[in-house]
């Protein structure tokens, strides 16, 4: 299958490139990694289930103020803990929010979750004791599987051992999310995407599933968020704007949301393509806005979608 | 001013089912457009009282982009509502580095016309004039839209399409015209209502991505397809700004979005629900 | 016909003219020219409500570059900028990589925002690239995080104002206010500056009520709620430290409830928008502050007042504090690349040598002479002075100008900011 081969590829291209791509690249990789593993919860929500969540950065933030807190004032620098304290996190705050979210579709579906987002954009903001403020807190650098790696400066140790890690991490999500997709959960999920009354007559509880991808998507994220914010070492409110939530959708349609990987290849693209443009223009915004236009209006099955009829994943 | 704003965010909604986030930018253009349209004015001689008209003309001469951009959306408004919120997000960014192509980042402003109307003292606090003409010129436009839809000709086409597409096109109304001038009007309420205000304040460049949040707020405690929500959410809103910041200015912006998602889990359609939510 | 000995005398004066001339070319510019230009990245905001700020200091920079290069360079080498633009810390933080890992800068300079400042000073050191902020210089990135940077050199500190305004404050209008309220914006920088201004006050001995404590969002365009808890509150005098689009939309709808004329104002920092504080709604008599630079300073070097008329010939604006902190950085540079290099028996200097050279380098910036303390703070002169009409501009300056320097406004370093003002003898 063409997908399998093109995966196994690029998974190759991923794990060699330590040792011949230049150390920037790879640093420009590890934020496409994260966004990768947040992107794979929004797709669930989004191309299996249908909600578009425009507040999914709130996830994202929660993770990377969770890796903040950790390292910086519990003095808890093990990156697994931190990943693992990520998901509690982000699954514990998904479930008040999903409960009152997901009895809403659509455009109401979007604003609600625009207005959580922002909520707790105000709140990382507001009280500044707790959360820092505008200045955030910072992101210690975190010991990998109980490994310091002491002896390597930040960059050889953002080029190496965590750049492996990031990457396994990805796949690990890949992997757990497919099996998410292919179980009974996923399927009905598909169902109610598609046809939401049907499905609740066949006997599916269409509320407590979308329930379940919700919070699903929200581990994802908060992860993905934890991750984010190890290379810049600071989690600041920005990250939870509704802007950002808006480059989340921007990169996962990019992918192409029908199919599996498209999240991946979405952030991969966008990261990439936000860097050679913003270094050759001001105007990086107005260059995105039409590429995003482009991409909305002629191929929204994004990247992975070019050349094929509108199809399911796999 | 935010009633402006929301009123035309209602306006598209209801007919046309689209929510539209760069509602923020077209408040962007109209303030700056009107900055650009009354200092030319009054360079050329307009007598300062009357700056409010070339205010005005700023604002609406903007909104014709408005057709066009109805056209843009149109093309995919066989798809997934979420499309059309992602397609109005792309503009919300290009207009951003439009406006900053044109207009530069810093802050631009009118310089005395706020004071031009004198000054007024009311209940022991003085209040510039020109506040009261914006409030005039608010409520106006309000019982202008609301007699329009329920009165003319045009505004029961609106509301018929409003409440069913299928219908009304089966009746013989032209969908496409209808939707273009609704949309017009929707972009021309945020550029006017833009132009309005911005003798009392000053067109800054990230203002587009910052009253699309009040807006939103706005549209869902007043309920989305009800022009008479968009007022008494505007009013709400107000109110609530007022209040925080008199009794606990810390909170100012989050006793908002908390009322917006009491309002959102108690009353999901708003507390104005039209026949559209 | 001269004698054949004057001929031959002749001819070796110029043999040994020539052979000096080449011995003195052989030394040392040409071997510095042959290595390519300094690369000097740049972190400019573009866009939001720091962008104003971020073009100002951007032109401070392109000025300096442009008249160092038509001097011949550093040493004879061209700097060549790499201008990226600073958004949020997490994008700028990666900007900052690029411009160290990629384009291999020699240096960085720029960044204004509080929370890019936090997330920089790790990353300088860990990419072991030089950096040189223009502003962001708040008591958490400097006291907490970063105790002893090598690779950061910070800006003043973000209280200075503040301390200025309140000193001021104390001497000409003590025992004339009894009630005062601050509005001040909701983030770091505006707590700081509100907490020293109390903290100073109470070290006068001025017992001044606070009737009213404002925190509008940072940036905000309308402030008539504010305003009309101000008037209702009835203060004597109103401290703000404004400083972006949010100075000159306060001073408007202050202005038209009759605020300007019932309060005393103490602006610390509005001088940075100075040309948007219309004479129209600000009054005389206040308190303005323009961080670093003023631009119609009398005693104004003939350097500034070139750079002054070149600005306004180029862009029809006047220039403000930014385009002096960017210029100070590029200057600075340099200094300490020669006299790191004086050091180095004209080879050109390591990176370590630089960083040696920059701690206590003194160069001269818009404003005067400025430098570097051993713990990598800036030292410069403040400007602030009471508002007047009387110019010929449509907006307010200030006459008379006060100026103190950082020996007096800002705390040495090891001291914390409050133990620092509590140890003050009044």
């Amino acid at each position: 299958m063409i997908g399998r081969a093109a995966t196994v590829v690029g998974l190759i291209a991923l794990v060699s490139a330590p040792f011949v791509a230049p150390p920037y690249q790879l640093t420009l990789l590890l934020p496409a990694f994260a966004y990768g593993i947040a992107l794979l919860g929004l797709n669930l929500l989004f191309g299996t289930t249908g909600l578009l969540s425009f507040g999914h950065a709130l996830f994202l933030a929660l993770g990377a103020y969770t890796a903040a807190w950790l390292t910086s004032r519990v003095g808890v620098r093990s990156l697994e803990v931190i990943v693992l304290a990520a998901a509690l996190v982000g699954a514990t705050v998904a479930v008040p929010v999903g409960l009152l979210c997901v009895r809403y579709v659509k455009i109401y579906f979007g604003m609600l979750t625009l207005a959580f987002g922002m909520l707790f954009y105000s709140f990382l903001y507001k009280f500044y004791t707790l959360t820092g403020g505008d200045e955030g807190i910072r992101v210690l650098r975190p010991t990998l599987l109980g490994a310091p790696f002491a002896d390597l400066d930040k960059v050889a140790f953002l080029t190496g051992p965590f750049y492996y890690y990031a990457l396994a991490l990805l796949a690990a999500a890949a992997l757990i999310m497919r099996r998410i997709v292919r179980s009974p959960l996923g399927l009905s999920l598909r169902a109610i995407r598609e046809n939401p009354d049907k499905a609740g007559f066949v006997g599916v509880s269409v509320r407590r599933y979308r329930f379940y991808a919700f919070v699903i998507a929200a581990v994802f994220g908060a992860v993905g968020g934890a991750l984010l914010a190890v290379p810049t070492g600071l989690a600041d409110p920005l990250l939870a704007y509704w802007t950002h939530s808006g480059n989340l959708v921007f990169m996962l349609l990019l992918g192409g949301f029908q199919n599996f990987l498209g999240p991946v290849v979405g952030a991969l693209v966008f990261i990439v393509l936000q860097d050679q443009v913003m270094s050759l223009t001001a105007y990086w915004r107005f260059v995105f806005g039409g590429l995003l236009a482009v991409v909305v209006i002629f191929f929204p099955g994004g990247l992975l979608g070019l050349g094929r009829p509108r199809e399911r994943s796999a | 001013m935010l009633f402006l704003v929301a009123a035309g965010l209602q306006l598209v909604f209801g007919v046309q089912k689209i929510l539209n986030l760069a509602c923020g930018s077209f408040y962007a253009l109209g303030a700056y457009a009107g900055v650009t349209a009354v200092t030319w004015a009054l360079g050329h001689g307009l007598p300062a009282p009357l700056f409010v008209l070339a205010l005005l003309a700023g604002g609406l001469a903007v909104a014709v982009i408005g057709p066009p951009l109805e056209w843009l959306l149109r093309t995919i408004d066989d798809r997934d509502e979420s499309f059309q919120l992602l397609l109005t997000f792309a503009l919300v960014l290009m207009l951003e580095d439009v406006i900053r192509f044109v207009w530069g980042t810093a802050p631009v402003q009118l310089r005395g016309a706020y004071l031009v109307y004198g000054q007024v003292t009311v209940a022991g606090s003085t209040l510039p004039v020109y506040n009261l003409v914006v409030i005039a010129a608010g409520g106006l436009i309000a019982l202008g839209m609301g007699l329009g839809l329920t009165r003319t000709r045009f505004g029961r086409i609106v509301r018929a399409t409003a409440e069913n597409r299928e219908m009304s096109a089966a009746l013989g109304v032209d969908r496409r015209r209808v939707s273009r001038r609704v949309f017009t009007l929707g972009v021309a309420l945020g550029t006017v209502g833009g132009a309005l205000v911005i003798p009392a304040t000053a067109a800054v460049s990230e203002m587009a991505i910052e009253v699309i949040v009040e807006a939103f707020a706005v549209v869902v405690i007043g309920g989305l397809g009800s022009m008479r929500g968009a007022f008494v959410g505007a009013l709400v809103v107000g109110l609530l700004k007022a209040a925080a910041v008199a009794t606990w200015p810390e909170v100012e912006m989050l006793a908002i979005y908390a009322v917006v998602i009491g309002v959102l889990v108690l009353r999901p359609a708003g507390l104005f629900a039209g026949a559209t939510s | 016909m001269p004698p054949m000995r004057t001929t031959r005398r002749q001819f070796l004066a110029l043999t040994a003219g020539a052979a000096a001339a080449a011995g003195v070319r052989l030394d040392v510019a040409p071997a510095f020219a042959q290595s390519g230009p300094v690369k000097l990245g740049i972190l400019a905001a573009k866009a939001g409500v720091l962008a104003p700020v971020g073009e100002s200091g951007l032109r401070g920079v392109q000025w300096a570059t442009e008249r160092i290069n038509a001097a011949g360079g550093i040493l004879g080498r061209k700097i060549e900028l790499v201008i990226e633009e600073e958004s949020s810390p997490k994008d700028t933080v990666e900007r900052f990589r690029k411009l160290a890992l990629q384009d291999k800068v020699d240096a960085i300079s720029g960044a204004i925002s509080t929370g890019v400042g936090l997330a920089l000073g790790p990353v300088a050191e860990e990419m072991k690239a030089i950096w040189l902020a223009w502003d962001a210089t708040t008591q958490k990135g400097v006291e907490e995080t970063m105790p002893k940077p090598k690779y950061s050199f910070r800006s003043t500190d973000n209280e200075c104002e503040a301390v200025m305004a309140s000193l001021l404050t104390a001497r000409q209008w003590k025992g004339k206010f009894k009630t005062v309220a601050g509005i001040n914006p909701d983030y770091s920088y505006g707590r700081d500056n509100w907490a020293a201004f109390l903290a100073i006050m109470k070290k006068h001995g001025i017992e001044a009520q606070v009737v009213s404590e404002l925190w509008p969002k940072l940036g905000a365009t309308d402030f008539t709620t504010h305003v009309a808890a101000l008037q209702q509150a009835k203060p004597d005098l109103i401290f703000s430290c404004f400083w972006a689009g949010d100075t000159p939309i306060f001073m408007k709808q202050a202005h038209g409830a009759g605020l300007t004329k019932s309060a005393k104002l103490v602006l610390t920092t509005g001088g940075g928008v100075h040309e948007s504080l219309k004479k129209d709604f600000t009054p005389e008599g206040a308190i303005l502050g323009y961080n670093c630079f003023y631009f119609e300073y009398a005693k104004a070097s003939p350097l500034a007042r070139e750079f002054v008329r070149w600005h306004h010939e180029k862009f029809k604006e006047w220039p403000n504090y930014e385009s002096d902190h960017g210029y100070f950085t590029i200057v600075a540079y340099k200094a300490a690349v020669e006299r790191a290099a004086k050091a180095a028996s004209g080879k050109w200097p390591t990176q370590d040598a630089v960083i040696q050279a920059l701690e206590g380098v003194e160069a001269e910036s818009l404003s005067g002479a400025r430098r570097y303390r051993e713990d990598h703070i800036m030292e410069a002169t403040f400007f602030q002075g009471t508002t007047t009409h009387k110019n010929k501009h449509d907006f307010v300056t200030i006459d008379p100008v006060e100026t103190m320097t950082t020996r007096q406004i800002q705390k040495p370093s090891g001291v914390g900011l409050y133990d620092w003002i509590n140890g003050w003898k009044v």
